[in-house]
């Protein structure tokens, strides 16, 4: 299955991207009680082998936030940190929370060390994300785009993705990757969202979207 | 353990299955979640092999030759017999399948893997002699060919079966 999207398609699904990341900006800003502004200054469909070597290779360590995707369409969302740059967005979502006595160390020396809090906050800060874009897709769609809660799970990138993986054609440009980044202040932190939609689920997310077509 | 790296490692990545007799081979799979990796060893001949194998069945024109258990399995076998292996006397070992993703529903495919790699291997008249399979960690694998050790590593332990 290709689906080739002409220009004009493709800044469609930049733009839609763009919208929702605002969207999840304000939503942790809320949450946080800091401006909060999510970006993605890049966005490419890529294929399954892509996006493991988008993350580093299977063996380098990810912080992941999954939520699935099911009703009308089908699929797979993932936000990916490396572990340094999770615990820097947790400082910045907590620091509204929290008295400054109160935060976790800023530089821990073990960096696949989570606290409860850190990692509450960083699920809370990939479900955010990753219910905008399906909420920016659930105003194009009659049907609801119904996730599951998010869960959060720090481990080998190839491992976390093995699953979701295998449920994509392997040979088609399938999966939407965003290269999106959180910044407070003068702060900014790196993710990669992946949305993974079953095969025959991309038409439908990008007829949603209007980028076919066009 | 670090894992070697040197010119003698050889990498099976998803559907990949890679094979050696020589002494300094270390055959690798890096990353497995729900992904099962069968490591195959014959003491006498001094070959190993080790496959990746991604989901318990599927066609068997899939590509690579042992993305599938069911259909893939015995391409394996075949490769470590025309490398001088002899089956009944190999050891077979098996690790990953693990539930990485416990939302969702449908991602059960470690199980699935276990179980079919078990009776896949039944059928031919071989058994597991050693595994490490599910729970809900990330594994790399390593054999050695020339003793066979087969090293576990996740992110909070290393062991060797």
């Amino acid at each position: 299955m290709t689906l080739t999207l002409s220009e004009a398609g493709q800044n469609v699904v930049a733009a839609s991207f763009g919208r929702a990341m605002k969207r999840a900006g304000e939503a942790l800003g809320s949450m946080s009680g800091q401006v909060i502004e999510v970006q993605t200054p890049m966005l490419k469909r890529c294929t399954a082998a892509d996006v493991l070597a988008m993350a580093g290779g299977p063996e380098s360590v990810v912080l992941a936030v999954y939520v699935g995707i099911n009703g009308s369409l089908q699929g797979h969302a993932l936000l990916l940190f490396s572990p340094a740059d999770a615990h820097r967005l947790a400082q910045i979502l907590l620091a509204g929370l929290l008295g400054p006595g109160e935060l976790p160390m800023e530089e821990s020396s073990d960096v696949l060390n989570y606290d409860e809090l850190e990692l509450s906050a960083l699920q809370e800060a990939g479900n955010v994300t990753i219910s905008a874009f399906l909420n920016e897709l659930g105003t194009h769609l009659h049907e609801p785009v119904m996730p599951t809660p998010p869960q959060v799970v720090i481990e080998m990138a190839g491992a976390v993705l093995d699953a979701v993986l295998l449920d994509l054609v392997s040979d088609a440009d399938q999966v939407l990757a965003a290269k999106t980044m959180f910044s407070e202040g003068g702060r900014a932190i790196d993710g990669t969202l992946f949305v993974l939609p079953r095969a025959d689920s991309l038409r439908v997310l990008l007829d949603a979207l209007g980028a076919i077509g066009i | 353990m670090t894992l070697t790296e040197s010119p003698s490692l050889l990498v099976a990545g998803i559907g990949e299955m890679v094979l050696s007799s020589s002494s300094d081979a270390h055959l690798v799979a890096y990353g497995l979640g729900s992904c099962i990796a069968l490591a195959a060893w014959d003491p006498r001949a001094k070959v190993g092999g080790l496959a990746h194998f991604m989901l318990p069945n599927g066609p068997a024109n899939g590509g690579s030759p042992v993305k599938f258990i069911d259909t893939g399995l015995d391409n394996f076998l075949r490769a470590m017999e025309a490398k001088g292996a002899v089956l009944n006397r190999s050891t077979f070992k098996a690790a990953g399948a693990a539930a990485m993703l416990t939302v969702g529903g449908g991602l059960a495919i470690g199980k699935r893997n276990a179980d079919a790699m078990a009776t896949a291997l039944t059928e031919r008249g071989l058994t597991l002699t050693a595994t490490a399979l599910g729970g809900n960690a990330g594994r790399t694998v390593q054999l050695e060919v020339a003793d066979g050790r087969f090293l576990i590593k996740s992110l909070s332990s290393v062991s060797e079966l």
